[in-house]
């Protein structure tokens, strides 16, 4: 039974203004990042520095006080966080909305007079829809404790997870405590300009799939456009090598200096954040474990649920694992795809690797340590496991990854290899 | 023990002084004292002493203004509407009673009415209109930077910057006044102009939620106008010594008038005659350049001119009028004085400025 964990706090479709008055009142409670804001104005280097979505959060701030009617308080703080983030458009414009409120009407956001904007349209809509989307994140979340469901299972050596959710342009992070995942931030970002599911090489489009951070880019090598700081993903993965999808370059980077953050689809396919928020993420989690889930709309589900929906794969893992710790060749193959493709080799390639890996086994029971199991589901139905396979009487073993798809109620691996 | 001598004379002499010290500083003692009780709380107490002091004085702006402040504070949001409102016919002049009828008008949620009321308050000194206009100019280059920080357009795109109006001369009123009660009394700060409420999101705005009312503060009795002070006095009207000359220079202002609204730059500049002295030490030139900028930089303009007075002697005349300005949303009120030369048949401009 799916289960739609998100609030809704209130369903006025037609006017986000009643959106305001009530939800954000709520606002403040869900956030939890901290709203401490600089006093003075910053450096570049400083702003890259400051509380991650604190800009934000100093943003919904202001729209909270003008949906109480306090202009002059919101036109005092839209002063102060535009001193502090001159290049953060949408700051700016409603900046210069209150201060035109205070000489005419000032009817929609962006009230721009028509001499003015003449050329710009595409980009007072570009930041309309940025408000629009910041919004909508902040008022409609995650139930406490609902997790994506693509994070099966994560072991202790996931220290962080983070899920990004592109119809929402927004990322989220969390932290795998010993009670279980736990969302401790998100942010806005920006993906693609031509949208989602990246399949060929220069297509300007967000990959959709399940990652892992594969290296922090020193930021001194990088160009401007890139901000802060870069995290690679591994796109393309096994999968989208299997369904033939090119291209490269696939990165959560920040933002340059003259623009603190981008429309919603403005990149060449890489996950853009506000170089503050960047920073965090950069500073809180690790390479090379970190998953990186990127999907069209998250399925947040309660932690219960996810156990229940393991079990049939948990069942598949664990009888392969048996059937290597005995020794039983034939019965091992039986998980493995007929369309099998690892390092170039197909089954029957790989097939005397198996028989070699079980004769040094001699038999010895199968540990699997450090286990974690991402789950993706689109055309079909993909498992992305990782572990340490560790014989008895070892104390460690090689790290290794499967791949495994669900082919009429089976579970069969596509790919194995050792990372 | 020793006996002070103290004559019958000089007891008596003790006795005057300390009467007319008692006398002079007994009125801004009974202004002091209904304050006080008005700060306490004490508001029944406070009404009583500021009735019984205007059945000797019904007039006196000072405790009806306070009587006013009564009302309010007990509640009683008609009876100080009234109060005040009367307060504003009889004198006009004073901001304070306005600032006072704009609160409470906002209070029941009649935005319009506190809208008109603070209007009046600023005409009230020609001295505000003019920074108050000038503070709109601000804002709206201001809200342009932003619009362009936002858009990312050069900034430098915007153009030069905005003129403002350099006020000539202090305004008479300020500087007749007095305190004429003790600094005891806090003046509370006047509520600023509450601005109109703006909607961050393109899609159209439904009716907007009730919002609390901000707490705008009432300000506190007036520290001016001694009671000698009336009004201002009225222009000073010479006899008229030709009707059609009046009549003339009339026309020339009401021409220079619809000139100036209908953006006819030919015909506003043209009402200015060889010998005008521009505002300012500016060039002929360069002022010309400015009022094409200020005037054809407004989309809508409605021009009055009330209350005129014209003086003529001989090919001179003076007008003196008050003008009523609105452009876009700003209204702006001032007393003006212009002097008018007639040469051939026309009467031109050669001097222009605000206040008396």
């Amino acid at each position: 039974m799916r289960f739609d964990c998100f609030m809704r706090l209130h369903f006025f479709a037609a006017s986000i203004i009643l959106t305001l008055c009530f939800g954000l009142a709520n606002v403040a409670n869900a956030k939890k990042t901290p709203a401490s804001a600089p006093q003075t104005p910053s450096t570049n280097a400083q702003r890259s520095t400051s509380p991650p979505g604190s800009a934000e959060a100093r943003l919904i701030e202001i729209y909270q006080l003008i949906a109480q009617s306090q202009g002059g308080l919101a036109l005092a703080k839209a002063d102060a966080l535009t001193k502090d983030f001159p290049n953060f458009q949408l700051a700016q414009l409603v900046y210069g909305d209150l201060l035109a409120s205070r000489v005419r009407p000032v009817k929609t956001l962006g009230d721009i007079p028509e001499a003015q904007l003449k050329g710009s349209e595409a980009t007072l809509q570009q930041l309309r829809d940025e408000s629009q989307v910041r919004l909508k994140a902040l008022i409609e979340r995650p139930q406490t404790g609902a997790i994506p469901s693509e994070f099966l299972t994560l072991s202790p050596a996931n220290k962080h997870a983070i899920a990004v959710d592109a119809s929402r342009s927004r990322l989220y992070l969390f932290e795998n405590r010993a009670t279980g995942l736990v969302l401790i931030n998100d942010f806005y970002i920006s993906i693609g300009k031509s949208g989602l599911e990246k399949t060929i090489e220069g297509d300007f489009r967000t990959p959709l799939g399940v990652y892992f951070i594969t290296s922090n880019l020193d930021p001194k090598s990088l160009k401007d456009i890139y901000g802060s700081g870069a995290l690679p993903i591994n796109y393309p993965n096994i999968l989208d090598t299997k369904r033939g999808k090119t291209g490269k370059g696939i990165w959560l980077h920040g933002t340059p200096t003259a623009q603190f953050s981008r429309p919603p689809k403005a990149t060449d396919g890489c996950v853009v954040l506000a170089n503050p928020d960047l920073m965090h993420i950069i500073k809180s989690v690790e390479v090379r474990t970190t998953p990186v889930v990127i999907s069209k709309r998250l399925n947040w589900v309660s932690l219960g649920t996810a156990q229940l929906t393991k079990k049939p794969f948990e069942e598949a893992l664990n009888a392969w694992r048996l059937a290597k710790s005995n020794g039983e060749l034939d019965k091992v193959l039986n998980f493995y795809s007929p369309d099998f493709s690892a390092y170039g080799m197909n089954l029957p390639q790989w097939t005397p690797l198996l028989r070699n890996d079980l004769k040094k086994a001699k038999g010895r029971d199968i540990a699997l340590k450090d286990l974690s199991m991402l789950h993706w589901t689109d055309a079909g139905e993909t498992m992305v496991v990782t572990f340490g396979e560790v014989s008895a009487g070892r104390l460690t073993g090689p790290m290794k990854r499967q791949y495994w798809t669900r082919q009429s109620q089976q579970w069969k691996i596509f790919f194995e290899g050792v990372i | 023990m020793k006996h002070s001598k103290i004559t019958l004379a000089s007891a008596f002499r003790l006795l005057i002084a300390a009467t007319l010290l008692i006398s002079s500083s007994a009125q801004a003692d009974e202004y002091g004292d209904v304050s006080q009780l008005i700060r306490a709380d004490k508001f029944a107490e406070a009404a009583a002493r500021a009735d019984a002091y205007l059945v000797a004085k019904p007039r006196d702006p000072q405790m009806r203004f306070l009587k006013g402040v009564i009302q309010r504070s007990a509640g009683k949001s008609a009876e100080a509407i009234l109060t005040f409102t009367k307060l504003t016919e009889d004198f006009p002049e004073l901001p304070e009673p306005y600032n006072n009828l704009a609160v409470l008008y906002s209070s029941q949620v009649q935005f319009e009415k506190a809208r008109t009321a603070l209007e009046m308050a600023i005409r009230t000194n020609p001295s505000y209109a003019t920074a108050h206009e000038n503070l709109g100019d601000i804002y709206s280059r201001l809200a342009s930077q932003a619009y362009n920080s936002a858009l990312q357009i050069d900034a430098n795109s915007a153009g030069a910057a905005p003129k403002l109006a350099i006020i000539k001369e202090v305004f008479k009123a300020n500087l007749k006044a007095q305190p004429a009660v003790s600094a005891s009394i806090p003046v509370a700060p006047v509520m600023s102009a509450a601005p109109k409420a703006v909607t961050p999101v393109p899609t159209p705005t439904a009716p907007a939620a009730p919002a609390p009312a901000a707490k705008p503060a009432v300000v506190a009795p007036i520290p001016v106008q001694t009671a000698a002070t009336a009004p201002p006095p009225p222009a000073q009207i010479k006899p008229v010594i030709s009707d059609k000359a009046s009549k003339d220079v009339e026309a020339a202002l009401n021409a220079w008038a619809k000139a100036w609204e209908a953006k006819d730059m030919v015909n506003y500049l043209g009402a200015y005659g060889k010998e005008f002295i521009p505002p300012g030490n500016q060039t002929r030139a360069v002022w010309e350049q400015e009022r094409k900028k200020r005037i054809l930089g407004k989309s809508n303009i409605v021009l009055k001119i009330q209350n005129l007075t014209i003086s003529v002697n001989g090919n001179k005349a003076t007008a003196k009028f008050h003008q009523d300005y609105r452009a876009n949303s700003l209204s702006v009120s001032s007393r003006k004085t212009i002097d008018l030369v007639k040469s051939g048949e026309q009467w031109f401009i050669t001097k222009e400025s605000t206040g008396n």
